[in-house]
């Protein structure tokens, strides 16, 4: 009788919860929830939002094997995926390491450094880009100075393109900066005090120390970095327009997914393109998340 | 506990009664003097469409029109989800690109009936100014300006190039070539790929004039591959003897400002004649304007005059009589339009076209004499862009560049396109 009044009192308790969060609930239910459970359901059929559904079962899918674009869009984002997510973590972990010295400016050179993450996706870093970039942009009047003299267009070419998309994404470091800061301050002091005591050399303190302390930390980024990886869009569609252009080389998935959705009216295509991506996705963070017992330290375990 | 019973179930009511309200508000909302009107633009446009909205609504008192614009792309992210959620404005900007899709799907409404009416008014319209907007006899746009597709070019340049002059009614491929050539050697200047934005729109004139057309009932409309080949020919012959700028450079999306012509480094460059008042303005020196070159025994006209700038009530307006009287306002009203000056396009009317052609400034009038000059040498608009135009436009700037990058060889590149066209449009 006691453990159902308490039972009760913590199902009001819980209800109190709802009633205060229940604007964002509101929110999620109308704004995400239903949107992703439509998308599902278009995903088994011809769609082209200006008529109503028709069910085609797996036909999206099956159209996908013989889509030439659906595979370079795919190509594009691995290569984008695995080459820009290390690049920035590693630079993002660098500054970290910077900042954690403590001076007194830290906390504007903090700011500043996470401007590029809020504005890597404006009109105006796009047109910035483009000029970097152009035949007779910044980038080779640099060179021409340093004697390089070039007319490539590093943004027209076809090969060179996509690296300017993962400059710009090495470029926007600032969220995984402050994770990492945020992790670097919490490893505990007496930890280096005990190594200097025992001699060792500050490359002997970050291999054995400040690595192994801030393996968390590391993957969380990681998993988050793979996420945001895999469904980069607006740098891509600013950059190049919204075309993938040169040649498709700057096509990532989730442009692509775009394009067929809005573009071509063909939004079932785009809804199944869109649940193969959550399926990718998720295969990758599975095996990051498999592989992490093996090289994340947790203090807690550890310590049992 | 029963105080924090009761204190939860107000809790709740209070946030769920801001949603209740909206929704009241927004059932309430309709009456017959507001409006919603919608359309794609630029900063000019925009001001200029602002001040037509006011001088309407001075013109009649207690109406209100809500108004709604972005940018090309934008627009029809944000129309197609209106579509879908079945609150489209009541009256909206259209494109012949997407006009019979729409059709297709009873998204927009006939404007016979308000024509009938008297409240639409087209006595002063020539048809051959509505056919463009007209699907199996119904009327579904009304054009606010004419456009022709055209070759912008340096006049200063050829002179140094020692060319006097274009006859644009009767030059040929052949010889825009031969100037090409001419200008490079002499002045170093070169020449742009034909249509960077939209490469179709340079091949679909080659191929009209064959007599053929590039869209058919299913699948491509052309068969002999020659006009096509030839298209990519020249431009592969110009690029050869390093005439043409680089395809690398070329195909990168600019502004006007930055484009190729406003910074003297093409002698030409092919628009839509609307476009021709922004790549005046980049480009600060004057330009003249021609009709595309012929093809070699051409059996018809390849220009057309394309409606440009169509204005639509869609089936699901909620005050489409309002819709139409704006309409008809924004068409006829001699007034107005001399307040847009043309910016969507030389008007329809025929007093409106005759009215402003004494008022243009001289670019405009550039315009306007080149619409002239173009409606003498034109031949009739093909339908309408079919379903899968859009992914079949993308394809072929795709192909384009291949072939001008050299990533595949002329023959395999014009294959591709009429194969991949097929499969597109099918």
């Amino acid at each position: 009788m006691k453990q159902l009044t308490s039972r009760r009192r913590s199902f009001l308790d819980d209800l109190s919860g709802y009633a205060f969060i229940s604007p964002w609930l509101l929110g999620f239910i109308a704004f995400s929830i239903i949107p992703i459970l439509f998308s599902l359901y278009y995903s088994f059929t011809e769609y082209d939002i200006l008529g109503d559904p028709t069910f085609n079962g797996l036909e999206n899918f099956r159209r996908m094997l013989g889509d030439e674009l659906f595979w370079q869009s795919l190509k594009v984002t691995f290569f984008y995926a695995f080459v820009s997510v290390p690049l920035r973590l590693l630079f993002a972990f660098f500054v970290a390491m910077l900042f954690n010295r403590g001076t007194r400016a830290i906390r504007m050179y903090q700011a500043i450094y996470y401007v590029p993450s809020l504005v890597g996706g404006s009109i105006a870093i796009a047109v910035m880009w483009r000029r970097l970039f152009m035949a007779d942009g910044a980038l080779n009047a640099a060179l021409a100075k340093i004697g390089i003299v070039t007319d490539i267009s590093w943004i027209g070419n076809p090969s060179t393109a996509i690296w300017t998309l993962i400059l710009l994404a090495a470029w926007q470091f600032g969220s995984s900066m402050l994770i990492f800061l945020a992790g670097l301050r919490q490893i505990p002091r007496e930890l280096y005090e005990a190594a200097s005591i025992d001699g060792a050399n500050p490359f002997k303190k970050f291999t054995h120390i400040t690595v192994p302390q801030i393996t968390p930390v590391i993957f969380f980024n990681l998993v988050m970095q793979l996420i945001n990886g895999f469904t980069v869009f607006t740098q891509a569609f600013v950059v190049s327009g919204g075309s993938g252009d040169p040649l498709n080389s700057t096509l990532v998935y989730a442009l692509y997914l775009y394009q067929r959705a809005f573009k071509y009216y063909d939004m079932g295509y785009g809804s199944a393109l869109a649940w193969v991506l959550v399926l990718i996705i998720g295969i990758m963070t599975g095996v990051v998340f498999k592989t992490s017992s093996t090289w994340v330290f947790y203090e807690a375990k550890e310590g049992k | 506990m029963k105080a924090r019973t009761v204190l939860i179930t107000i809790l709740v009511t209070l946030l769920l009664l801001p949603g209740v309200l909206f929704a009241q508000a927004a059932t309430e909302e309709t009456d017959s003097n507001t409006m919603r009107l919608a359309w794609w633009g630029n900063p000019t446009r925009d001001e200029r469409t602002y001040k037509a909205v006011e001088m309407f609504e001075a013109k009649n008192p207690g109406v209100s029109i809500e108004t709604e614009t972005t940018g090309w792309s934008g627009y029809w992210d944000k129309m197609n989800t209106q579509a879908a959620a079945g609150s489209l404005p009541d009256l909206m900007q259209h494109d012949y690109a997407y006009m019979l899709q729409w059709v297709e799907r009873n998204q927009l409404a006939d404007l016979t009936p308000y024509v009938d009416k008297g409240i639409i008014d087209l006595s002063k319209i020539n048809d051959s100014f509505l056919t463009g907007g007209m699907v199996d006899g119904k009327l579904y746009g009304i054009s606010l300006g004419t456009n022709a597709v055209c070759l912008t070019y340096d006049l200063a340049v050829l002179k140094k190039a020692g060319i006097s002059e274009i006859n644009s009614a009767t030059w040929t491929w052949a010889d825009f070539e031969r100037i090409a050539l001419q200008v490079y050697r002499k002045t170093g200047v070169q020449t742009i790929p034909f249509f960077t934005t939209d490469p179709k729109v340079g091949f679909d004139n080659m191929i009209r004039q064959t007599g053929a057309s590039t869209y058919g009932e299913t699948g491509i409309g052309f068969t002999d591959p020659a006009a096509l080949r030839e298209f990519y020919a020249i431009q592969l012959r110009l690029l050869d003897a390093g005439a043409l700028i680089k395809p690398e450079t070329a195909f990168v999306t600019v502004s006007p400002e930055e484009g190729a012509i406003a910074k003297g480094e093409t002698w030409v460059e092919f628009i839509w004649s609307n476009q021709f008042v922004s790549t005046q303005a980049a480009a600060q020196r004057p330009l003249e304007i021609a009709l595309l070159p012929n093809i070699k025994n051409a059996k018809a006209k390849g220009t057309f005059l394309k409606p440009s700038m169509f204005f639509s009530i869609p089936a699901s307006a909620e005050n489409p009589e309002l819709a139409a009287k704006f309409l008809n306002f924004f068409v006829n009203n001699i007034e107005v339009n001399d307040m847009l000056m043309g910016e969507r396009g030389v008007p329809i009317p025929d007093d409106v076209r005759a009215y402003m052609s004494t008022k243009v400034d001289p670019i405009n009038k550039q315009i306007f004499d080149y619409i002239s000059l173009a409606s003498k040498n034109a031949g009739p608009i093909d339908a309408p862009d079919p379903a899968g135009s859009g992914e079949f436009l993308k394809m072929v700037r795709d192909v384009t560049q291949e072939i001008l990058m050299k990533r595949v060889s002329l023959d395999a590149g014009v294959a591709k396109i009429m194969s991949r066209g097929n499969d597109i449009l099918k």
